[in-house]
């Protein structure tokens, strides 16, 4: 797009507010959560991300984390209803994996699904989320 | 550096990043190390100088130890010092000073508020004892190469010694 290359690892579901959900084991009994690539490349470097703690339970659309950046400050929504079971410790102190690294060491948290089975399909694939991304990233740049 | 001969200087080369808070907070640290804290051993470099190949800038980063301070992770203070041949003696992001205020949040563009220039003097009292260590505040001997070529102002050529490049 433009001069910029975005990701979209195709083993995941999509958030069209720019979260990725990555199912542990094919129940969905557990789900990893991060933002983006293209989310992170739009928000710019992150200055801070807070992460709700574990025990949090949260309906679809809560916010799931809050991320500041040197542009922008988010509400993360969570892309399913669940508790969360375990938050990214490692963004206390480093906060600019999400950046670095926002399929792998950048996550956010690892939610316990309460409705995986009826939330799931309202996802996004990854070439559903690719079109989306592209259709933001035009008007971004301008280019529709 | 110093027509006046006074000693070592450091270069200082903030960000240029117009039109953002942690470029303006990277610039007002500049100005408030270079002109109130340590106006003695430092000199600003305008690093649009640096970018459009100004000889003398060029000269004087590659004269002098020089601290970048730099808005993001682009870090383009630190790279054009390099690339005009000079060395960082210190890398300053305005983001991880940050990190460690949270309070002082940055805000505004042509006029930053009140935590944004707190947090660009916070920058700049941090950045003071490597200046120090560089530069002694008692007036060292100059050290080789310390001086710009003789006819070469502090900053590029054109103007007097402490006009700081803004």
């Amino acid at each position: 797009m433009d001069k910029f290359t975005f990701r979209v690892p195709t083993d995941r579901l999509y958030h069209p507010d720019g979260l990725w959900v990555l199912a542990e084991n094919g129940a969905g009994s557990l789900v990893r959560v991060g933002l983006t690539d293209y989310l992170q490349q739009r928000s710019g470097d992150a200055a801070f991300v807070t992460v709700r703690p574990a025990g949090t339970h949260l309906a679809r659309g809560d916010d799931l984390a809050e991320l500041e950046t040197l542009k922008v400050s988010l509400a993360l929504p969570a892309p399913v209803s669940g508790t969360v079971v375990e938050a990214d410790a490692a963004l206390a102190a480093s906060p600019e994996l999400v950046n670095q690294a926002p399929y792998g060491d950048g996550w956010l948290a690892r939610l316990e699904p309460s409705q995986w089975a009826v939330e799931r399909a309202a996802l996004l694939t990854p070439e559903a989320y690719f079109e989306h991304m592209r259709r933001e990233a035009a008007i971004e740049v301008g280019q529709t | 550096m110093s027509r006046s001969g006074s000693g070592r200087k450091v270069v200082v080369v903030p960000c240029s990043g117009i039109g953002k808070p942690y470029g303006t907070v990277s610039r007002e640290a500049a100005y408030e190390l270079c002109e109130e804290l340590r106006p003695r051993t430092t000199a600003l470099v305008a690093l649009s100088r640096l970018v459009m190949g100004d000889a003398g800038a060029g000269r004087t980063v590659a004269g002098h130890p020089a601290i970048a301070i730099d808005g993001c992770k682009l870090t383009c203070a630190a790279k054009m010092v390099r690339v005009r041949g000079g060395t960082v003696a210190r890398e300053v992001a305005v983001l991880d000073v940050y990190r460690c205020h949270r309070e002082l949040k940055p805000e505004g563009i042509a006029e930053l508020n009140d935590a944004g220039l707190a947090l660009a003097r916070v920058i700049a009292e941090e950045i003071v004892p490597t200046v120090d260590a560089l530069a002694p505040p008692g007036g060292a001997e100059p050290a080789e190469g310390d001086e710009p070529p003789a006819g070469d102002g502090p900053l590029g050529g054109d103007e007097e010694d402490g006009d700081h490049g803004r």
